[in-house]
């Protein structure tokens, strides 16, 4: 079942919103994209506008966490990306109550191209100390999570895609910082995050068919990273291949590298991107080209076990 | 140290081992903090963008009897204060140090007390090479559009940024007319206490757009 990211994220936050009147949303003219206008629409004076300036955005969103509020901000990964040093040197250095919640990362906006996918996000924000980084797998699991993040005390960056959002969960009990296993395996364990989740799931069955064992775990929470559940299910697998819709350097693939090179040296896969994207009609034919489908990490697989 | 001694020489004696590290930034922000500061009530927040103006905001509090002589002559010492103002010292609820964020930051917590029905202003010191970052004018937009009447900015115009002239840097001028064409109100005073406090004092009366009060450094 294909759900939307944003769908689930405009949704929840209106539900949110009526349970918690601090709940305050910022946005940079992308409402209708991000789908934070439903949060308008229920509660216009707790909806505010700064227009196309995510670094004022962010600055403003420290103010008001200052001030009591929680603020969620969102707008499009890559552009709130531009307000980076904003969220190191006031959000995450003075470990204000800020949620950053960007869609539209990754390959998701495929038709933008490369100037507005986001591939390094969490990466940047990954190295700020303070900053809890999330990334759902689907469209059920982010009110279960969003409403984990608002809870929490302190920045969270929640990174969301645009729509297709396959259904990993019918009813996510996700707990915030705990890895999720959604399959056990002897051979090799699959560690993904957000959309990669349902493509581990798929590699998985596909390489359960050529006889290989395979264990699932969907990351969500990628810092702090649940290192013991990590590395209770690394020490029975032969090899150990991450997932992501992000580039191999600095996300997933190497918070995960770094665990285990210095706690448990494994045999590792990285699957991701090292390159900016590009413009696509179809969303999957960019995931093709970028070797982010269960075909072809089969076949990685399959080279480094034989 | 003599609580008599004038600011001006505390200041000084104070960066003397530290290289006068940004000693006259910080000199032609004295007068401004230490009216804001006799201003500010107990609902105001105070915000100084120009964080690398913390010694001179360091001497104010030493002034107020907030720091002791030992504290000030700490400064950016390992675990002495810090050499640009954070969170968490007193009257400081926003760390600075990056410039052109502090006015965002202003605006972010007036619309917090706004919200929230609660009195009181905020004044944000902003330096005027800081006008440099394109942020300073995205706050200023944001401030005028929502009406934002409980922010109060200060530029420290001294005429100098890090590496020369301001106006042979980057020019500022006319910069009246540019905080007007933001929708901002805007008075120009001399850099002196007097001066500054009853500009502050008008500034709180005015309602519906939010004000900035020039502090024209007159050598």
């Amino acid at each position: 079942m294909i759900e939307s990211f944003r769908e689930a994220f405009g949704r929840a936050l209106v539900e949110l919103g009526g349970e918690n009147p601090n709940i305050v949303v910022l946005d940079a003219d992308v409402k209708s994209s991000t789908k934070t206008a439903y949060f308008e629409r229920a509660f216009p004076e707790r909806f505010i506008q700064v227009g196309i300036s995510e670094q004022d955005m962010v600055s403003m969103a420290g103010g008001l966490a200052i001030g009591g509020k929680i603020p969620v901000v969102s707008a499009f990964a890559a552009f709130l990306m531009r307000a980076w040093e904003q969220i190191r040197n006031t959000i995450a250095r003075d470990n204000l109550n800020v949620k950053l919640v960007p869609t539209h990362s990754g390959f998701s906006d495929h038709m933008d191209g490369s100037s507005h996918q986001c591939l390094e996000d969490i990466a940047l924000m990954r190295v700020l100390p303070n900053m809890t980084v999330v990334v759902p797998a689907d469209a059920p699991s982010v009110p279960v999570l969003l409403r984990q993040v608002v809870e929490l005390e302190g920045p969270v960056y929640m990174r969301l895609g645009r729509d297709h959002a396959p259904r990993v969960y019918d009813s996510p009990k996700l707990e915030l910082g705990k890895a999720s296993v959604l399959r056990k395996g002897s051979d090799v364990l699959l560690v993904a995050a957000g959309v990669m989740v349902s493509v581990a799931l798929e590699t998985a069955r596909k390489l359960e068919e050529r006889g290989i064992s395979a264990g699932v775990i969907d990351m969500h929470t990628i810092k702090p990273l649940d290192e013991e559940t990590l590395l209770k299910l690394a020490s029975k697998a032969e090899l150990v291949v991450t997932l992501e819709e992000h580039s191999i350097h600095g996300g997933l693939g190497g918070a995960v590298a770094e665990v285990l090179s210095e706690k448990m040296p494994k045999r590792l896969i990285r699957i991701g991107t090292t390159e900016f994207g590009r413009s696509s009609r179809d969303y999957f034919a960019l995931l093709e080209r970028y070797g982010l489908t269960a075909e072809s990490v089969v076949k990685k697989v399959e080279v480094m076990l034989t | 140290m003599s609580e008599a001694l004038d600011p001006r020489i505390k200041l000084q004696s104070m960066l003397q081992p530290v290289n006068n590290f940004h000693l006259e930034s910080s000199e032609t922000c004295l007068e401004i903090l230490s009216a804001v500061l006799e201003e500010k009530g107990e609902k105001d927040v105070v915000i100084l963008s120009k964080g690398h103006s913390a010694p001179a905001f360091y001497v104010m509090l030493h002034e107020m009897g907030l720091l002791s002589d030992e504290e000030l002559y700490s400064f950016a010492d390992i675990d002495g204060l810090p050499s640009h103002v954070i969170r968490g010292l007193p009257f400081i609820e926003v760390s600075s140090g990056s410039l052109g964020q502090g006015l965002s930051v202003g605006n972010g917590i007036a619309m917090a007390k706004r919200i929230d029905g609660e009195d009181g202003y905020v004044y944000v010191i902003l330096g005027d090479g800081e006008l440099d970052e394109g942020q300073v004018w995205e706050a200023a937009m944001t401030a005028s559009h929502h009406r934002l009447d409980r922010v109060i900015a200060i530029v420290d115009r001294n005429y100098f940024q890090l590496t020369g002239d301001t106006e042979e840097i980057l020019s500022k001028e006319p910069l009246a007319d540019k905080w007007r064409a933001f929708g901002w109100e805007v008075m120009e005073v001399p850099n002196r206490k007097e001066e500054l406090k009853k500009a502050l004092e008008t500034a709180k009366k005015l309602e519906g757009r939010p004000k900035v009060i020039i502090a024209r450094w007159e050598v």
